[in-house]
């Protein structure tokens, strides 16, 4: 894409020196052109010819491939229209955050990027009234960067402009822009975008440390994070860096009659306009471990047979809704009642961004119904309880198990056993003495699996309790959704008088309950992912 | 003479139910059943045959509800299986039939007119759970195979079922062996091998120069182990002898590096109150330890004196407590000295289960 900007733009601008430009002008042009390609000691001798050049031109170019890091004094317009974009700082204070942000490049591309560092020139003496007129343009960690395009287009000053937005048939590449717009924000909002900036600034500082390799465990763990954040805020910028590079390319492409370039560029509008409602769904499951497979576990609350029933049916829609997802299920644990429904299970669901979706559901949910175990036909109300625990992989630190900590126990074992005992079941529960905390698994063919599979619970519900220490000493990462307790009630079923099922938390609501009792809850869990996404602050 | 009375048990057992199960021998297998060729386990068997999802819903319907007639009645009549872990093993039973487990969730949902692939007739499906209800036939013969550790063993009746204790006696063993190189690359003898279970968890935590002799008396169990070693690829580590205890052992005395054995050790008066999938269904061989029940362990206690080379290991499983301090009393009392490192150890359920230790050095 940028190759063919560059080519365009470049022969735009010789065809526009060859009408009205000086050779001065004609020069800069070019020079910005290549500037793209290779990097140049702006006050080099053979320009000093051209005395305005050494102030109005310094040309910078980062580690990163397309990132033209610059600063322009008063760009000819006509010239530059559709032919660069601009990153704008409008402050001192911006300038020295992005100043920061160069040194993780030396991190990053140590040769190359500190012999830069010199050359960056901070706009101190800007003309502030003219907005546009100084553009300092580099790329750090700091939102400071705002992309735009040749005449000053921002994402945010699209969405402000309230462009109508026609129908995706519609060829009004205005109408995508502000389609594409919107979900850049929608996008933003749901990444947390200043406090992504802001902690990705934290994480670059730390890994700037020199001690920093002294512990490889936390060092591997910041530079995890530092790499996935760092993705995510790039894929962002480069999906907007996108956006205003076609509609320069098709205001470009209108200035001088070229069909062919205009529908190249609006079709890639358009794509992209389609492409931008998954990046929304996308950016709702961008936490930590959201892609991880997870385990949901379901309690059934007081009340005797009616909620262990209530907790049944709860499980039941878990499985379903797995199932619906394309998820693998299985059930590790699950304790019957004695007439009916369960007192409680753990089932392990398997694939992409369940533990993403799931986390929605912790909580308590709460049925309103005539219950089937009630000779006199009274209505009752029962509560089940939910947690949902991500399964970490490989790459995340676990909590070290010491083996001598472990009570390992045969789970309702009786009699003398050995060979005196045929028994299919060996389920085993393991106490973890320190924190008492406990994982049963029974479902397993064999003592070995079970005690396996028990294992693996175990190793999640300790590296859940850790996350959730850390949590709490790390104010930066808590998150609303690691806050909620099993007191919370989170959603009402309705089956008699009326039926309605409702989210307390969004207010959610959908008159058939069964439906949503067969796993139809993808609404509900995406109403609140937004919800307790988008309510967020303003992202910048 | 106690042998082979029992082992004429073994053959009577089998006998007595052969009409109603030959079908799933000849399902899979040609041959005349004197050669002894070992019973293909269910889920190892072609999906042959097919049914609607209709009748299959039917079949399980009905097989869900005479579990679920058995209430407590098993567990109060001698301790056997309540009905959710008759429950439990019908879902088993299903996923081993079925061509593609993963149809047991669509069971009682749309596509009722689908076919799907079983690995045995719905008819004998019919047969078989009838046998583990009514007749209380052990499940795992049932299906012909029993999940032991992380593996899948094949069973038939004449085979002492592996019980889930006994999976500790390779832990207890990977810590020696995994400690020293020695032992890791030494000679090691299972004696009493019925399935091949622990001979095959330890030939698979050996090192590459590391060999197993199993051992057995019965020509079922024999069979069935070298089926099992087989599947497991292990015939170049572990070798399968016929014979009683340590005579097929004559050439290694001596040698041996560790010796594990989970021999009878039930008292011969306990075997009559036993729960029915033991008593009635599994080989008395493999059950009766004598009057006291250590007719076989002490045996093994004097046999691994000259057996195991000095600082050689072995593991015992016994019947529990009382067994277990009888055992560490008689090697003390009968054989000072000659043992060291003798240790109790308890299974998940804290009974003392087993007796490890070593040879002493200075003994030979």
């Amino acid at each position: 894409m940028s190759s063919l900007i560059l080519k365009r733009s470049f022969n735009r601008s010789l065809l526009l020196s060859q009408k009205s430009c000086t050779g001065r002008q004609l020069i800069s042009s070019l020079f910005s052109s290549l500037s793209e390609l290779q990097v140049k000691s702006p006050p080099s001798s053979g320009l000093r010819d051209f005395p305005s050049l050494d102030q109005n031109y310094k040309f910078l170019l980062s580690g990163f491939s397309s990132f033209l890091l610059k600063t322009i004094e008063r760009p000819p317009r006509s010239q530059f229209r559709g032919s660069k974009r601009y990153l704008s700082s409008r402050s001192s204070e911006r300038c020295r955050a992005s100043a920061s942000g160069i040194g993780i490049l030396q991190r990053d591309n140590s040769g190359s990027a500190s012999a830069l560092l010199s050359r960056v020139i901070l706009p101190y003496d800007s003309n502030k009234d003219q907005l546009h007129s100084k553009r300092f343009c580099m790329f750090s960690t700091e939102t400071a960067v705002e992309l735009s395009t040749s005449d000053g287009l921002t994402v945010d000053r699209i969405v402000a402009s309230n462009w109508t937005i026609l129908d995706e048939s519609e060829s009004d590449w205005k109408s995508h822009a502000a389609a594409i717009s919107q979900s850049i924000q929608v996008v933003k909002r749901r990444l947390q975008w200043k406090k992504l900036m802001v902690r990705l600034d934290l994480l670059s500082a730390e890994l700037n440390k020199p001690d920093l390799w002294g512990d490889p465990v936390h060092a591997g763990k910041i530079s995890r994070e530092h790499g996935s954040l760092m993705a995510k805020m790039k894929e962002v910028i480069a999906f907007e860096r996108e956006l205003l590079e076609h509609i320069d390319m098709i205001k470009l492409a209108r200035e001088e009659d070229d069909t062919e370039l205009e529908s190249e560029s609006l079709n890639t509008l358009l794509r992209m306009r389609r492409n931008s409602k998954q990046k929304e769904l996308e950016a709702l499951l961008g936490g930590e471990h959201d892609s991880c497979p997870c385990y949901i576990e379901v309690q059934a609350g007081a009340g005797g047979t009616e909620s262990m029933d209530w907790a049944k049916m709860v499980m039941q829609m878990y499985k379903l809704w797995a199932q619906r997802k394309g998820y693998k299920v299985t059930v590790v644990d699950e304790m019957p009642g004695e007439i009916a429904g369960i007192k409680r299970a753990t089932i392990k669901v398997d694939g992409e961004y369940a533990f993403g979706y799931a986390k929605a559901e912790v909580g308590v949910h709460r049925l309103v119904r005539i219950s089937p175990f009630d000779s006199g036909k009274r209505r009752h109300t029962s509560f089940a309880a939910v947690a949902v625990i991500p399964i970490l992989g490989d790459g995340s630190t676990h909590v070290q198990i010491n083996e001598s900590d472990l009570r390992i126990e045969r789970f309702r074992a009786g009699g003398a056993g050995g060979q005196h005992v045929n028994t299919t079941e060996s389920a085993v529960r393991i106490v973890h003495i320190p924190t008492g905390i406990t994982a049963t698994c029974q479902n397993e063919r064999s003592q070995h699996m079970n005690k396996a599979s028990a294992m693996a619970v175990l190793q999640s519900r300790l590296d859940q309790l850790e996350m959730a220490r850390q949590a709490q000493m790390n104010a930066q990462h808590t998150q609303s959704l690691t806050e909620i307790s099993w007191g919370n009630q989170i959603r009402t079923y309705v089956l008699h008088p009326y039926r309605m099922v409702k989210d307390l938390r969004t207010n959610y609501e959908v008159s058939d309950p069964d439906s949503v009792l067969e796993g139809a809850i993808d609404g509900f869990i995406l109403s609140y992912l937004s919800a307790s996404l988008d309510k967020e602050e303003v992202y910048h | 003479m106690k042998l082979i009375s029992s082992a004429c048990s073994v053959v009577r057992i089998p006998s007595l139910y052969a009409s109603l199960y030959r079908p799933i021998c000849s399902a899979s297998l040609s041959s005349s059943p004197s050669s002894l060729k070992p019973t293909t386990p269910l889920f190892l068997r072609p999906p042959r045959f097919s049914t609607s999802i209709s009748d299959l819903h039917k079949w399980h319907h009905w097989a869900k509800n005479l579990a679920s007639s058995v209430g407590a009645s098993f567990v109060q009549l001698d301790n056997g299986p309540d009905s959710t872990s008759l429950r439990r093993e019908l879902r088993w039973l299903l996923e081993d039939s079925l061509e593609d487990p993963s149809l047991i969730y669509q069971l009682g949902s749309q596509n009722y007119a689908m076919d799907v692939r079983l690995k045995a007739p719905l008819d004998e499906l019919y047969v078989l759970w009838r046998q583990r209800i009514e007749e209380r036939r052990p499940f795992q013969y049932i299906v012909g195979c029993e999940h032991w550790r992380d593996l899948v063993l094949s069973v038939q009746e004449g085979v002492l079922i592996p019980r889930p204790e006994t999976e500790l006696i390779v832990d207890l063993v990977k810590d020696v062996a995994l400690a020293s190189g020695e032992s890791k690359e030494g000679l090691w003898a299972d004696l009493g091998t019925g399935s091949g279970a622990i001979a095959i968890g330890i030939g698979r935590i050996l090192g590459s120069k590391g060999k197993v002799i199993a051992t057995d008396l019965s020509p079922v169990a024999l069979a069935v182990a070298t089926y099992n070693v087989l599947r497991y690829g292990l015939q170049d580590m572990i070798e399968v002898r016929k014979g009683s205890w340590f005579e097929p052992l004559k050439d290694v005395e001596g040698k041996l590096a560790g010796v594990v054995s989970n021999p009878p050790y039930i008292p011969s008066d306990d075997i009559s109150g036993l729960q029915a999938e033991v008593g009635q269904h599994e080989p008395r061989l493999a059950l009766d330890g004598g009057v006291s029940g250590m007719d076989d362990l002490l045996h093994l206690c004097n046999g691994v004196l000259s057996m195991l080379k000095p600082g050689g290991f072995f593991v015992f499983e016994t019947n529990g407590e009382k067994q277990c301090k009888v055992l560490v009393d008689y090697m003390e009392n009968n054989n000072p000295g000659k043992f060291f490192n003798v240790n109790i150890v308890s299974d998940f359920a804290g009974i003392q289960r087993f007796v490890t230790g070593f040879i002493n050095n200075k003994s030979s």
